[in-house]
């Protein structure tokens, strides 16, 4: 059984492997579907002078032949060099590691909020009929309308106009004072997930609660307790984790709007930025380090079910 | 023998019925009616040239003469929310047919050939759906420059590898059923089998997924003209519209960002109404 | 006569609807002693499985129960919710049909087993475990304590069944609902089962209350049996002198449904219109856990003929090979050795193009074991039919068309004013009565039924044979019949062929095999079959590398879901 799980987890692992470097491939192929002359592409999409064109061809080593220049890319990327921004005119990875605290401190916030509102009111409504029930079920319905930038507009109209107890703006010093000033960015980015986990939470719950064996339990007249702890919400934890996984895992790209809206300083804003000023170097490292960030989560939520569920075995892939 | 008669003698009754017992049907039908009314109607119903400066005072709350009052330029807000649509309402809807016809055909390939074209087409969804929607989108920009086409280009990729999940399985989950042996054993061809038989059983999960997926698309699109890469002013798209009156929140003037934002969740709460129903139709139709 | 520890006073049970509340059960009154088999029988929807829920518990929201159903003599909808839950823990036990459905998949079946031990009797785990273990030895599961750590999808069907009963067995409750509990295990398995209840029903004195829709099966285990028919108990009848006794007519075609009928003679001697010799089929399972690729040997060596207009039953159980070997006649799967030759030609792998399924459709059709999976749901009878006859007929005209439609119909006598219904709207019997239509469409020279009338109640499945053997004597059509069923194959054919893990065993004339058989195999199923005066035996130690279950293929009970998928035998 062991030489099993551990067959499948190098399983994943190759295959997580695979999708990476397939995506790699595709993110690097950016340079040569671009319109035009790469140099300008690399240089921000203006004719860069003489001396530039020089040194960008030498960093991207234009005058070798695709698949090598592809090599040294990755080789740079996996010895962590990620090569130079020229509109910036700094190193990329100076860029990234300035701004990916803050943005990982969102995202951790913003996960705390999910599965605590998310999990916790999908079971609620799964357990209480009535009132309690209608609420989260309307709640939920308009939560999954409302998209980060409408809640951070109506945040910033009401905090930042009306109430004033939360910064609207920048990310504050220091962690207290950055906790205080991503309250309204976490919960805008939030909402829309929230509700989204909240009812396929519930669903998931419902579903088991009906299962057959269930009756089974509830025939041999285990408390109900027990029942929903053991049978309902351990069946349904493996379908509830597959979806928070994929929803936070995606959570560092979406950030980007908040940051926009709030005004942080992060790599989902270095990225709007970056795409805005046509600088191909940061948003290809920017895209490969989201999609790797993406598909490790996926990978690791994959793995967590798999403890739970030895024989969900195929059933799902993500890497 | 058409699709449509196969079809389209079991929707309408049940979509009636389905009708008489549920206002909240009714009432996102007539909302979403409305709004693709407003898409196609809108830029001729403008009361002010949307894109006129100062045609009243800046940032007037909503009046007789401004209905929905007027942003920090002095523009009628309700000309350019009216003007807008059509750019909000369209980019999704290319999304969701490009994404539907497209991860439809790939899964039906998928699931018909099986062996290795599974497996290829298979493993390429699965990078595709590696990469989430907004990088892609963003990718796309920052290769082909701001502007709607190269988002909606992306997504309508981005959103492939759902859609093809969905129909793989529907038609794996259908093609293995007895009656699809029967037809092969009948001597049915492969054509008539797909066309008459696979593609209807499919068609209300298709459908249902279209729906949902429109919601999500016109968030994302609003979010990419929100973040400044997508639509470019003065152009009225409502996520430019949203974020270009974010300034004058913080003057107390929430209208210029408030309408927009509103029409944008009054559309997805709609859809995502309308595709819960249809959901709800296509899982009875299956069983 | 003990007082019942179960009993039934004028109990109805209603069901709420969209077009108002549906009364499912009716006046029901029953009582069960203790020591006694009480068998509830009747076809699907006759509302024998409501009532059992109902004492369980179990009823859909919203439904209600009128009367009193009494355990001990005590009317339980008199008692507060948590007496009666526990009454429930400690006085019933309920075993369901679909015991892998009834198990929870993520847990061992050493929780399962010491659950109700723990958390209702207070035991301590370790006391629980020992008595645990000591439940599955007495319903005779071999190693224990291995079965313990495993989780169902580990066991076979058969397996689960008894882990099934020894959980229930654990709070030593003097009351067993058993509903339709070997209905979905093979014969051999059954037969295991009923003997694993009848040692209980005598060592621990059960009340059992045994749902089942099979009277021959009734009337072998039961002591007594109620009839019910839509919600009713037309009448209860001692099992011993129930064919003497019955009365109710519907009683009566039930059991005209079980009695063998008259052998069928007449051999022809022609050259035989399909052979096949030597077929071989593996499938590479990959199985559930581990990733390890396993090779399951699903025809081995098979080889027989079957004579124009002839009749040739090929009967085993789960996992035997019967299917897979119509499969590959039909052209469903490929042989990985061996040869099919149909008059002349050689078909052993499928035809390619189009043009050569249609050939080969106007020689061999076949009728599958559900109707309802077999026809598409969205056509109507009319739809499906002028389908199937115009592939055949390109250039016919409409009104031809429509003939020929009306000519099938009238052939397997069905009424030509359900022609335009969906398949949603017809009974099981109707269905399978349109799909033996379709397969006739081509004028086929063979006709390969697959379990095809397994799915059916039982007096349509008389009605169902009936029709099919006149079909044969009227068309000529030669009958390749695949069935778990000795009973319905000797119905219907001349010749048997009777496989197991792949293997022929035995072959010959049906009266030949039947009546005299020279396999051990063959006995063990004949043997196996409820009758009057039939007592199940155990045979656990005797067969070790027999499949002892539903799943079980070659390699016994150590095999997993994926084989049964692919054999498609239930």
């Amino acid at each position: 059984m062991t030489t099993g799980v551990l067959r499948r987890v190098l399983g994943k692992l190759g295959a997580l492997l695979l999708t990476l470097f397939l995506a790699s491939v595709v993110i690097y192929s950016a340079i040569l579907l671009t319109p035009g002359d790469p140099v300008v592409a690399l240089a921000g999409g203006v004719r860069p002078t003489p001396e530039l064109i020089a040194v960008i061809k030498a960093e991207h080593h234009l005058d070798q032949p695709v698949w090598i220049q592809y090599l040294y890319w990755v080789g740079g990327v996996l010895t962590g060099d990620f090569g130079t921004s020229f509109v910036y005119k700094t190193p990329v990875v100076d860029l990234i590691g300035s701004r990916f605290g803050i943005t990982l401190l969102l995202v951790l916030y913003t996960v705390l909020l999910i599965v605590v509102f998310g999990v916790g009111s999908g079971i609620l409504a799964a357990r209480r009929r009535g009132a309690a029930e209608k609420a989260v079920l309307v709640g939920t319905s308009v939560g999954v309308a409302m998209p980060t930038f409408v809640v951070a507009i109506l945040l910033i109209f009401i905090f930042g106009r009306l109430l004033g107890w939360f910064p609207v703006f920048g990310a504050g010093e220091g962690l207290l004072d950055n906790l205080y000033h991503l309250t309204l960015p976490a919960i805008s980015l939030s909402v829309l997930y929230i509700a989204y986990v909240s009812r396929i939470t519930r669903g998931a719950i419902v579903a088991q609660a009906h299962s057959e064996h269930v009756d089974t339990a509830r025939v041999r007249g285990i408390p109900s307790e027990r029942i929903f702890r053991n049978h309902v919400f351990l069946n349904a934890s493996p379908q509830i984790l597959a979806i928070s996984g994929t929803t936070i895992a995606g959570l560092f790209a979406v950030s980007a709007i908040a940051e926009q809206a709030f005004g942080i300083g992060g790599i989902g804003s270095l990225l709007t930025e970056a795409a805005a000023r046509k600088d191909l170097p940061v948003v290809q490292i920017l895209s490969l380090l989201l999609v790797a960030l993406f598909v490790v989560l996926n990978a690791v939520v994959d793995v967590v079910i798999a403890f739970i569920d030895p024989d969900s075995a195929r059933s799902r892939r993500t890497a | 023998m058409s699709i449509g008669q196969l079809a389209g003698g079991r929707i309408s009754p049940v979509a009636r019925r389905v009708a008489q017992r549920d206002p909240l049907f009714i009432a996102a039908g007539v909302v979403m009616a409305a709004i693709v009314l407003l898409a196609v109607l809108g830029p001729l119903l403008t009361p002010y040239d949307p894109n006129q400066l100062y045609v009243g005072p800046v940032l007037s709350p909503p009046s007789v003469v401004h209905l929905m009052g007027t942003d920090d330029l002095g523009r009628d807000i309700l000309s350019r929310v009216l003007a807008g649509g059509a750019a909000s309402v369209f980019g999704p809807v290319v999304v969701v047919v490009l994404s539907t016809v497209l991860g439809s055909t790939v899964a039906i390939l998928s699931a018909w050939y099986g062996g290795w074209v599974d497996a290829v087409l298979t493993r390429i969804t699965e990078v595709v759906f590696a990469i989430p929607g907004l990088v892609l989108a963003i990718l796309a920009v920052s290769m082909f420059g701001k502007g709607l086409i190269a988002p909606v280009l992306a997504l309508s990729i981005a959103y492939l590898p759902v859609v093809s999940r969905l129909v793989r399985a529907g038609a794996r989950s259908e093609l293995g059923k007895p009656y699809m042996a029967a037809l092969r054993i009948q001597g049915v061809g492969s054509l008539a089998i797909s066309f008459r038989h696979l593609l209807p059983a499919l068609l209300p999960a298709i459908l249902a997924q279209s729906t949902i997926g429109f919601g999500y698309a016109m968030l994302d699109l609003a979010a990419i003209s929100f973040l400044g890469l997508g639509a470019q002013p003065p152009t009225s798209d409502w996520g430019v519209m949203i974020s270009s009156g974010q300034p004058s929140l913080l003057n107390g003037a929430p209208e210029q960002s408030l309408f927009p934002a509103l029409l944008v969740v009054l559309t997805v709460l709609s859809v995502n109404i309308l595709g819960a129903r249809v959901t709800a139709w296509a899982e009875r139709a299956d069983a | 006569m003990t007082d019942p520890v179960l009993e039934f006073a004028h109990v109805s049970i209603t069901a709420p609807g969209a077009d108002g509340p549906r009364t499912l059960v009716h006046d029901c009154t029953l009582q069960v002693a203790p020591g006694e088999v009480l068998g509830l029988v009747g076809e699907s929807g006759s509302g024998k499985t409501m009532s059992v829920r109902a004492v369980a518990g179990l009823l859909p929201d919203g439904f209600t129960v009128e009367g009193a159903i009494r355990i001990d003599g005590q009317d339980i909808s008199e008692l507060p919710a948590k007496r009666l839950r526990d009454i429930r823990a400690r006085r019933l036990g309920m075993v369901f049909q679909t015991p892998r459905a009834h198990l929870n998949p993520l847990r061992t079946i050493g929780d399962f087993m010491t659950e109700a031990l723990v958390t209702v009797a207070g035991e301590s785990a370790d006391a629980a475990a020992r008595r645990a273990m000591e439940l599955l030895a007495e319903v005779g599961i071999p190693d224990p304590e291995r079965r313990m750590r495993q989780r169902p999808g580990d066991l076979s069907g058969g397996l689960l069944q008894r882990v099934m009963i020894a959980a229930t067995l654990a709070m030593d409750p003097p009351i067993l609902l058993a509903d339709e509990i070997t209905t979905a295990l093979d014969v051999t398995t059954q037969e295991e089962v009923m003997a694993v209840l009848a040692d209980l029903r005598r060592t621990r004195q059960l009340a059992v209350l045994f749902i089942t829709h099979d009277l021959a099966l009734a009337a072998a285990v039961c002591d007594r049996v109620a009839v019910m028919q839509d919600g009713r108990i037309v009448e209860t009848l001692s099992a011993s002198t129930m064919r003497a006794d019955a009365r109710e007519p519907y009683t009566q075609r039930l059991l005209s449904a079980v009695l063998p009928a008259d052998l069928l003679s007449g051999q022809t001697a022609a050259e035989p219109i399909l052979v096949v010799d030597g077929l071989q089929k593996t499938f590479h399972v990959r199985s559930a856990r581990g990733g390890r690729r396993e090779v399951f040997v699903a025809v081995d060596d098979v080889g027989f003929a079957l004579a124009p207009g002839g009749s040739l039953g090929i009967v085993g159980e789960s996992g035997s090979g019967k299917s897979t070997t119509a499969r590959i006649i039909c052209g469903l799967e490929s042989a990985d050795a061996g040869t099919v030759s149909v008059k002349g030609e050689d078909w052993t792998t499928p035809a390619r193009s189009a043009r050569g399924r249609r050939q080969r459709a106007r020689i061999a059709q076949m009728v599958f074991q559900d109707p309802y999976l077999s026809l598409d749901r969205r056509q109507t009878v009319r739809q499906c039919l002028t389908e199937a006859v115009a592939v055949h007929r390109r250039s016919a005209s409409r009104a031809e068309l429509r003939a020929r439609v009306d000519e099938l119909l009238a052939s397997v006598r069905l009424d030509p004013t359900l022609a335009d219904r969906r398949p949603r709207s017809l009974s099981g019997g109707q269905r399978q009565r349109v799909a033996i239509a379709r397969a006739l469409a081509a004028d086929p020279e063979i006709l390969v039924l697959d379990e095809a009338v397994s799915a059916l109640d039982v007096t349509t499945q008389v009605e169902i044979l009936t029709l099919l053997d006149a079909i044969r004597r009227d068309t000529g059509v030669a009958l390749l019949m695949i069935s778990h069923d000795l009973a319905a194959v000797r119905r219907l054919c001349d010749q048997v062929v009777v496989m197991r893990s792949g293997r022929i065993v035995e072959h010959g004339p049906i009266a030949d095999v039947l009546d005299d058989p020279q396999a051990e195999y063959t006995r063990l199923l004949l043997d196996s079959i409820p009758r009057e005066g039939w007592v199940p035996r155990r045979r656990i130690p005797a067969r070790v590398s027999v499949p002892d279950d539903s799943t079980g293929a070659a390699s016994g009970s150590s095999t997993s879901a994926p084989i049964t998928a692919l054999e498609g035998d239930r």
